[in-house]
């Protein structure tokens, strides 16, 4: 590992004063120099004036992860944003709480956030605002949103009772049509 | 809207791939003046899948993730673990890793210009690429036993080595390769069929590229200089001489003459390994794991492959979160496909080199 931690000094601190202390802030390299840099934004909000700022910088948004996690029984949604700064990776987490439960969106600034940002509202519930087009990616509207916090076993899936309301919509649809 | 402009559906099934994509394009006559597109027909919910099994079953499962690609997945997937663990692996293992990422870069650029003369109409071409690309084909069976997913990364290194009768072996297939992907190339940029149906066709500005964050050979199709393996160097790519591609047609032909001029950079790149390739142990142990987050980025055929984890002290992964080439090249689509005639859809669908099941995992 080296000491020293590729990156643009003017951008980095930029992105230091949206965290709520040093403590949030973490900068790693892995073995063949390449620098990552990591802030835990103060609320969800600053992603928004983060994004501004990576936008003068002529960031790429490279991904969004979303993540949840339950501590004491309280369910925390947590987002990485990863951008790209000539070739040095600058991951921003936000976490989305019930003191922050909104996110907005970054899509005005960076075209291409629009699908992440539908992906993570379809499958993790992530209530994001002012997205231009909010629309489900790739699941049917139909089905409920969250299914990635779901677990589905095998063993109950086919168990029958999908099966059961096939056949039964099958019936109503014979019965309709005599 | 006037009588002559309507929405016309398109898909899901063999818009140029056999995979399910649907458009709803409007078009005035035969001019396409809008596009949106409708996933979702295969969505595996690998990610979830992922966080059910431990660091070391997910390798086999990442390979899964698409065909074509299959070993750009296991590779960085096997990287971003590897961050998370502070892992590093045999210098051996670097040139490995390359050699064999360079090999799939080659079947997989191939097959999709191989699919551009399917499309384009020009049968007989269609079948002597693939013809040619089987050459590449064998290396692969006869090197990892495996025509599509080699099962060759692992955390910490590599499974298999390759020993100096294989290294011969992949040499010879080499030159047999060489002048005929030159013959192909030359085909692609000369044949008055293929000139007339790929150039000037599905045009993306650099500015529209960058704004769209488009990746790999879409992206250098439209003069962007953006590559992972000179951006942020990885495994034994660092120490090895080869040249980045650009094209500045943005058009179908650009991306085509990217894909077919980066099958050389390809042969060096193997060509390097099999002669500079350390003596020494191909993989190392993994040790314990921590709680901690990664993140690591690799250049795939397609383009840029994104892997983030995180990982809680245990053998299962809390998150792991991966990012395909083509996601980022769909959105793309709209740029490139307005002012498009209905029957050049397939033919701007495949220079994105398209994989629905690496989007929709």
């Amino acid at each position: 590992m080296q000491d020293i931690v590729k990156g643009h000094p003017r951008l980095i601190d930029a992105l230091s004063a949206l965290c709520a202390g040093e403590e949030q802030i973490r900068h790693t390299t892995d073995f063949y120099g390449n620098g990552y840099h990591w802030f835990k934004l103060e609320n969800s909000s600053r992603i928004k004036d983060a994004a501004k700022i990576l936008k003068g910088f002529r960031a790429r948004l490279i991904m969004i992860s979303a993540y949840e996690d339950k501590q004491l029984e309280q369910i925390v949604k947590e987002l990485c944003y990863h951008f790209d700064v000539e070739g040095v990776v600058y991951n921003l987490t936000v976490t989305q709480n019930a003191e922050w439960p909104i996110v907005p969106s970054i899509t005005p600034d960076f075209a291409n956030a629009d699908w992440h940002e539908r992906e993570m509202m379809e499958l993790y519930q992530i209530k994001v605002t002012d997205h231009p087009n909010p629309k489900r990616l790739f699941l049917d509207e139909t089905l409920d949103a969250g299914q990635l916090s779901k677990a589905i076993p095998l063993s109950i899936m086919m168990n029958g009772a999908s099966s059961k309301d096939l056949w039964e919509r099958i019936l109503e649809g014979k019965e309709h049509s005599a | 809207m006037s009588i002559a402009t309507y929405t016309m559906p398109l898909g899901p099934v063999h818009v140029a791939l056999e995979e399910p994509v649907y458009f709803n394009l409007t078009v005035d006559g035969e001019n396409i003046k809008n596009v949106e597109l409708t996933s979702g027909h295969v969505h595996r919910g690998m990610e979830q899948l992922a966080m059910q099994r431990n660091l070391v079953k997910n390798v086999t499962l990442t390979e899964r993730v698409c065909s074509l690609c299959s070993n750009s997945h296991s590779f960085t997937y096997s990287m971003v673990v590897e961050n998370a663990l502070q892992l590093e692996i045999p210098e051996r293992a670097k040139y490995l890793r390359v050699m064999a990422e360079e090999i799939k870069r080659i079947a997989s650029h191939l097959f999709n210009t191989a699919i551009q003369a399917h499309i384009a109409g020009f049968k007989s071409l269609f079948m002597h690429v693939m013809e040619v690309r089987e050459i590449m084909q064998d290396v692969k069976e006869t090197v990892y036993g495996n025509r599509m997913n080699l099962a060759s990364n692992c955390i910490g290194g590599v499974k298999c080595d390759v020993d100096a009768e294989l290294i011969a072996y992949i040499l010879k297939q080499l030159d047999v390769i060489e002048p005929q992907m030159r013959e192909i190339l030359d085909i692609f940029d000369s044949n008055h069929i293929m000139l007339t149906r790929t150039k000037g066709l599905g045009i993306l500005p650099p500015e529209e590229a960058e704004a769209l964050g488009v990746v790999g050979p879409v992206a250098r199709g439209s003069g962007l200089r953006k590559d992972v393996r000179f951006d942020s160097p990885y495994a034994a790519y660092p120490n090895l001489d080869f040249d980045l591609i650009v094209e500045d047609g943005c058009c179908v032909h650009s991306r085509t003459m990217v894909r077919l001029r980066e099958l050389f950079e390809s042969v060096k790149l193997i060509r390097q390994c099999c002669e500079q390739m350390p003596e020494g142990p191909v993989r190392t142990h993994m040790g314990k794991i921590p709680v901690n987050e990664a993140f690591a980025h690799t250049e795939a055929p397609r383009g840029e492959v994104a892997y983030y984890i995180r990982t809680n002290g245990t053998e299962l992964p809390a998150r792991l979160k991966w990012r395909v080439p083509s996601y980022m090249n769909w959105k793309a689509l709209g740029v490139m496909m307005k002012g498009c005639q209905i029957a050049e859809v397939a033919l701007v669908l495949n220079s994105i080199d398209p994989c629905v099941s690496c989007t929709e995992r």
